[in-house]
């Protein structure tokens, strides 16, 4: 991913265009796979025979397909670069994971203040982080439906662009 | 309560687990060329190390000393942080699409880093009830997020900056980051009197 000083970029392969809407799959963005030790890595594809099982980065890279309008001229197998907005990307860090963080520390604080007890307060942490999760879900919602989440297509990638160009 | 707070912020500014520690460097010097990759790495990491570390504190007192296994400690806290991952991963999939499209890339990475794995076993070590135990893996990972996004930030503007070829990148990230542990190491004068 690339960025300007409102929008963060990324690159993406058309796999799919069907009905007017073209699906997309992200290219592999981050230091993972790149570094020293990838033959070795656990989390690498090569670790999990290259293919695309459960766990493997094909498989996880796979399920973050994500669906656009089909512009005009937009063909299977074309690069493209999309991008969200940095505001969008920091909305989304912040909903899905601190407000379930913020629920289940304030339940646990709470039970621990009136129960001073190990196994009340997990409990209690535990339910708070399952209303977090789902105030995320209420959130994420919202954000979705005012499409604040959603990447946009921006250009056509160049042959040798990648990620870190 | 101030028991509490004193060990927060010796856990995320004193005993940093990146600047003191030295657990998470690989993620430190990956995903730190922007802010923004740094920031949602951060929050991700926070979120899995709070996690582990009440599922960590539940395995070692329910499980490992009960049965006196504590001898597996490390190989089941590594099962432990495998599963938090997978659950978070599964679990942003399922609260929204959308945001796991976004922030589910850096989920795999965090499988890896050793900084979890680190706060893991710090905190039995510490011998300390789950509320403290909980919040000592809150601490230690916003102090990991807070050091990656000022050292994202002043790798931002080293881009920027004219940097003799032999320094050139790593090296002079490595040079930086030596200089913010010594700053770090500036809290270690707090007192609490």
């Amino acid at each position: 991913m690339s960025r300007d000083s409102h929008t963060v970029e990324g690159i993406a392969r058309v796999v799919r265009i069907s009905d007017g809407v073209a699906w997309f799959e992200p290219e592999q963005t981050t230091s993972c796979g790149h570094c020293a030790s990838s033959a070795a890595c656990g989390t690498s594809s090569a670790a999990t025979g290259g293919g695309n099982g459960i766990g493997s980065i094909a498989r996880r890279i796979e399920l973050r397909r994500f669906p656009l309008e089909a512009t005009s001229g937009l063909r299977v197998g074309d690069r493209v670069v999309v991008g969200v907005s940095e505001r969008a990307l920091l909305k989304a860090s912040a909903t899905a994971y601190a407000i379930p963080l913020l629920t289940a520390l304030t339940a646990g604080g709470f039970a621990q203040a009136v129960f001073g007890d190990d196994l009340t307060t997990m409990i209690t942490m535990a339910a708070g982080l399952l209303a977090g999760l789902f105030l995320a879900r209420l959130a994420a919602g919202a954000l979705g439906r005012r499409g604040e989440l959603a990447p946009r297509f921006l250009r056509y990638a160049a042959p040798n662009e990648t990620c870190h160009t | 309560m101030k028991e509490f707070a004193l060990m927060m912020i010796g856990a995320a500014l004193v005993n940093n687990v990146i600047l003191a520690r030295f657990l998470g460097l690989c993620s430190f010097m990956g995903v730190t060329t922007r802010i923004d990759t740094a920031a949602g790495m951060g929050m991700a990491t926070t979120f899995v190390i709070t996690v582990s570390s009440m599922a960590d504190w539940a395995v070692q007192h329910y499980l490992l000393d009960a049965f006196g296994l504590q001898y597996l400690r490390t190989v089941t806290f590594i099962l432990v942080i495998a599963s938090a991952v997978q659950f978070t991963e599964m679990t942003i999939r399922k609260v929204s699409p959308s945001l796991f499209q976004m922030l589910g890339i850096y989920l795999p990475l965090i499988t890896t880093n050793c900084a979890v794995l680190g706060v893991a076993l710090l905190l039995v070590e510490g011998k300390m009830s789950f509320l403290g135990a909980t919040l000592f893996g809150f601490a230690s990972s916003v102090g990991y997020s807070i050091v990656m996004i000022i050292f994202a930030g002043l790798r931002e503007r080293l881009a920027l900056a004219a940097v003799p070829r032999l320094f050139a990148g790593p090296p002079i990230g490595f040079i930086v980051a030596s200089l913010l542990a010594m700053a770090f190491m500036g809290f270690s004068g707090i007192s609490t009197s």
